[in-house]
């Protein structure tokens, strides 16, 4: 027997030290300490000075030890659960697991019959939902846009309704205000089998956003609280742009960034102790030139791999990004950025990394980045599965039984792990040039299209519950009832 | 069809060598001639792995395994036939050419060629232009397979047919040639019949050559 | 062009805000009218500063520190200008959206429509469709912009454009909006009166309202 080994079975990434972790929660905890945010709203001030924050105004500074409990408090390891039941598409929180899904409210989308960019509509949130269900890497459900062609109060909830009864993976859910939550939370716990059932085993995740710098504003608390509430797993992500909204520099936007997150926790804590939280965001740089937060740059990957350490340093799961392009199209260069950002996150381990096919920095959503990333995200996965190292993987005996000039082919380890040891690709072309020119010159963006056509066509997601049907429709119409008189 | 020929043809689909040598047993012992087994059975299981391995649905560790179940079948076959006075469709002889140590390919290709029903001779690698030339004489195969793996080595092919056409042998076999750098263009530059681009294309095109396609 | 008119430009491009009040009080003891120098120095700098900026040669923070040496020579060129009764080209009334706490983007256009001669009130951020109004009443200007970065807020927008109508405010006011979600359609569809996809844009889109009306 072995003592004392250490196995590293992935491959490993780090960035920063235990000194420069250290140094950047110290100084997260300094922030929130000396200088606070404003908190936009009456009650969760309340409520956060009851638990012991400090309250001047709308100015509330949290003493470091209310911090630190809240973090305590926050569990690292949890499971969101399929509507169905169905295990595989169960999502496992935990450390060293790294999970992919679209982002939300592009105003655009990429038609996927007619390739051109158009607005977001209605009828495009169950193609989205049933892509996601399709795809073997893709874990968690957003729908890639805006509803734009339903009341303009309405775009999130009628978002939910399309997407929940289309795909059984646990889905993201963000909302205007805590109505659309309400509505939302409301089919969700249907389909679970009342709040209790849904305690147990949540199906969806819900989405704020505070902004930056250090405000926490009032739609993002008033959903927060709703969720804190109702138990109901929770991301409060802030969007800090950096040389914008944030400092220049990666170690400024982290620390300004985590600041804004872990006011949320805190709240969050002191409403619903033990709730599921996950800090995140998208940490990018605003372009200098054209104002956009750039989605492609090299400077989001670092940002996030940053926060994610210093997320899983405090104990926290993350809100990853990845997978996105400032590129308008399907080319080289959403390629490139989209793969890169997805390689760079399953790296760090954050725990779901959302955005992925994003196109023209988060404007407009494409199935086709997105089943083009699916791919990059099952070849990241290979290589961050790592090498094993055991007697039977180092295969001595097998390299004696062969010999010199002899084949591996016919090796009974051959024949056993040959399909688990490589990965296979379902767009990636790897004919010989005769085979590759008889079936068409297909290329990757040809193949592309093929598959996510052939998914649409043919892909049937697993059915809700009849009653859950009738609670969608009663949710849409009390909700179209409630805004009648707007225009 | 029989149920005994869909269990071969199973059998050798799942690459299942044991179990096809002993279903052959059983189909001889109830009176299925050698020829029938053959065709109806491991034949049919051999074409739809070639199916399959083209369609990317079967990878080269399975076909192999089926290839080995089709053996061990033809093992118990072979002499039967031969006593029943049964044509193979044609004979293949297979070489890797000098200088070249890859054999992989080559035992595939000739895998896939018992597969369609061919005898094979595999003569091995490292096969010298004057070795290809005796052992065409010696076994007068319908059809010579040439394999390299190497952009160094595919030269060789060219003198090997160049060594068969001064042998005066060249018009009697139908010469295919593959390999990693081998295309359809360099087959032709060196004047052979025909080019196959992978395992299953190398046996429909031997097929094709002694018109059983 | 008189040398220190193009010293004032300079300094405008360059973003010499030190410099300004020294060189706009030289101008003005060199007996040059308040009107020369906003049309001749500051107006040809941003006007320059604009073309760069849209041809990717300038960066934001450097437009804006262009903007601030303009705003500077402007606090004392305005009163003077007041005096005189030169007309500015039009007023321009800003705001970020109910909801919207970005103001990056609307500051922008501020300081372009000022570079183009605009009297800009800016009402800040967070606005409810209720102070635009008020503001709208208070301020009578020819051109309304609105801002919104957010996705979730862009839809106040629509409120906004609601609530002037029913204040009966709409006919008298141009709109127009911008902001990273923002487009041509959802302006359209809202009612808008122009869309501007940057701040450039935006202060060439509130010359085009003015000018036609």
């Amino acid at each position: 027997m072995r003592t004392n080994y250490v196995i590293n079975s992935g491959v490993r990434f780090s960035m920063f030290s235990q000194d420069q972790l250290e140094e950047m929660f110290w100084g997260v905890l300094h922030l929130l300490e000396y200088t606070g945010l404003d908190v936009m709203h009456d009650e969760a001030r309340e409520i956060l000075k009851g638990a012991g924050a400090w309250v001047e105004g709308k100015r509330v500074r949290l003493p470091s030890y209310l911090v630190k409990k809240s973090l305590q408090m926050a569990p690292r390891s949890f499971t969101l659960f399929a509507r169905d039941g169905n295990p595989k598409h169960n999502i496992k929180i935990g450390p060293g697991r790294a999970h992919f899904g679209p982002g939300p409210t592009c105003t655009h989308f990429i038609d996927p019959e007619t390739m051109e960019r158009r607005p977001y509509t209605k009828a495009d949130v169950p193609l989205v939902a049933k892509m996601v269900d399709a795809l073997p890497n893709i874990d968690f459900c957003e729908s890639l846009g805006t509803v734009g062609d339903v009341h303009y109060d309405l775009g999130a909830l009628y978002e939910f309704a399309g997407m929940f009864p289309n795909t059984s993976k646990p889905i993201v859910a963000w909302s205007y205000d805590k109505f659309d939550s309400a509505g939302i939370h409301e089919i969700a716990v249907a389909e679970a089998g009342g709040q209790e059932a849904f305690e147990h085993r949540p199906n969806y995740v819900h989405y704020c956003e505070p902004l930056s710098p250090l405000v926490s504003t009032f739609e993002a608390i008033d959903k927060l609280i709703f969720a804190a509430r109702h138990r109901i797993p929770l991301i409060f992500t802030p969007c800090p742009i950096a040389g914008g909204t944030a400092p220049i520099t990666g170690a400024g936007i982290i620390t300004q960034g985590a600041a804004e997150s872990w006011m949320g926790l805190t709240l969050a804590q002191a409403l619903q102790p033990g709730l599921p939280f996950f800090m995140g965001g998208v940490y990018s740089v605003m372009d200098m030139n054209t104002m956009i937060l750039a989605y492609g740059a090299p400077e989001l990957p670092l940002f996030m791999a940053g926060l994610t350490e210093l997320a899983h340093y405090a104990g926290l799961p993350l809100w990853q990004t990845g997978g996105c392009t400032d590129s308008k199209t399907f080319d080289g260069q959403a390629m490139i950025e989209g793969s890169m950002s997805v390689f760079f996150s399953a790296l760090t381990g954050g725990d779901l990394c959302h955005d992925v096919g994003y196109t023209e920095s988060a404007m407009t959503g494409s199935l086709f980045q997105l089943c083009a990333m699916d791919e990059a995200i099952g070849y990241a996965r290979r290589i961050t599965r790592g090498i094993e190292v055991t007697d039977e993987t180092l295969a001595v005996d097998v390299i004696k039984a062969v010999g010199p000039n002899g084949h591996y082919l016919k090796q009974p380890q051959t024949r056993k792990l040959f399909k688990t040891e490589f990965w296979y690709p379902n767009l990636i072309d790897r004919q010989d040039f005769e085979s590759w020119d008889m079936s068409g010159r297909l290329t990757m963006k040809d193949r592309t299209i093929a598959r996510v056509r052939d998914i649409l066509a043919t892909h049937r997601p697993s059915a809700v519950k009849p009653e859950t049907h009738k609670v969608i429709e009663k949710v849409l119409e009390e909700a179209e009832d409630r805004v009648k008189d707007k225009k | 069809m029989s149920r005994i020929f869909e269990r071969i043809s199973t059998a050798v689909l799942e690459g299942d060598d044991e179990e096809s040598a002993s279903l052959v047993h059983k189909a001889l012992d109830k009176g299925e001639t050698a020829a029938d087994i053959l065709n109806e059975g491991l034949l049919v299981g051999m074409s739809e792995v070639g199916v399959r391995f083209k369609a990317g649905d079967m990878f080269v560790p399975e076909v192999l395994m089926s290839a080995d179940a089709m053996q061990a079948g033809m093992r118990i076959l072979r002499p039967l036939l031969v006593a029943g006075g049964v044509k193979l469709i044609g004979k293949v002889m297979l070489g890797t050419v000098e200088g070249d140590l890859h054999d992989i390919g080559k035992n595939l290709v000739g895998m896939m060629c018992e597969g369609v029903g061919f005898e094979v001779i595999d003569i091995g690698f490292d096969v010298s232009p004057a070795d290809f030339v005796a052992a065409v004489k010696e076994h007068q195969p319908d059809i010579v397979g040439m394999s390299a793996m190497l952009t160094t080595t595919m030269r060789a092919m060219g003198h090997t047919i160049k060594a068969l056409t001064e042998a005066g042998l060249r018009d009697k076999v139908k010469v295919i040639v593959g390999g990693a750098p081998v295309d359809a263009a360099f087959a032709k530059k060196i004047e052979a019949d025909g080019y196959g681009s992978n395992a299953p294309a190398g046996s429909d095109l031997a097929k094709e050559l002694v018109g059983a396609a | 062009m008189s040398d220190i008119l193009e010293t004032i430009s300079t300094a405008v491009i360059e973003g010499d805000v030190d410099e300004m009040v020294d060189l706009t009080e030289d101008a003005l003891d060199e007996g040059l009218s308040a009107q020369e120098i906003l049309d001749n120095g500051l107006m040809a700098g941003m006007d320059y500063v604009g073309v760069e900026f849209k041809a990717g040669n300038m960066f934001v923070p450097e437009v804006l520190r262009s903007a601030k040496a303009m705003q500077t020579a402007m606090d004392i060129l305005k009163p003077l200008l007041v005096e005189s009764g030169a007309p500015m080209v039009g007023k321009v009334l800003l705001a970020t959206v109910k909801g919207d706490l970005h103001d990056i983007g609307k500051n922008l256009v501020g300081m372009m429509c000022e570079g183009a001669g605009f009297e800009v009130k800016d009402i800040g951020k967070d606005i409810e469709p209720e102070a635009f109004v008020a503001a709208v009443k208070e301020f009578e200007p020819d051109v309304v912009g609105m801002s919104a970065l957010l996705t979730t807020t862009m839809r106040m927008m629509g409120h906004t454009i609601k609530a002037l109508e029913e204040a009966g405010l709409r006919d008298r006011v141009k709109v127009m909006i911008g902001g990273a979600p923002v487009t041509q359609a959802f302006a359209d569809e809202i009612g808008a009166d122009g869309y501007a996809s940057n701040a450039a844009t935006a202060a060439d889109l509130a010359k085009t309202f003015v000018s036609a009306a």
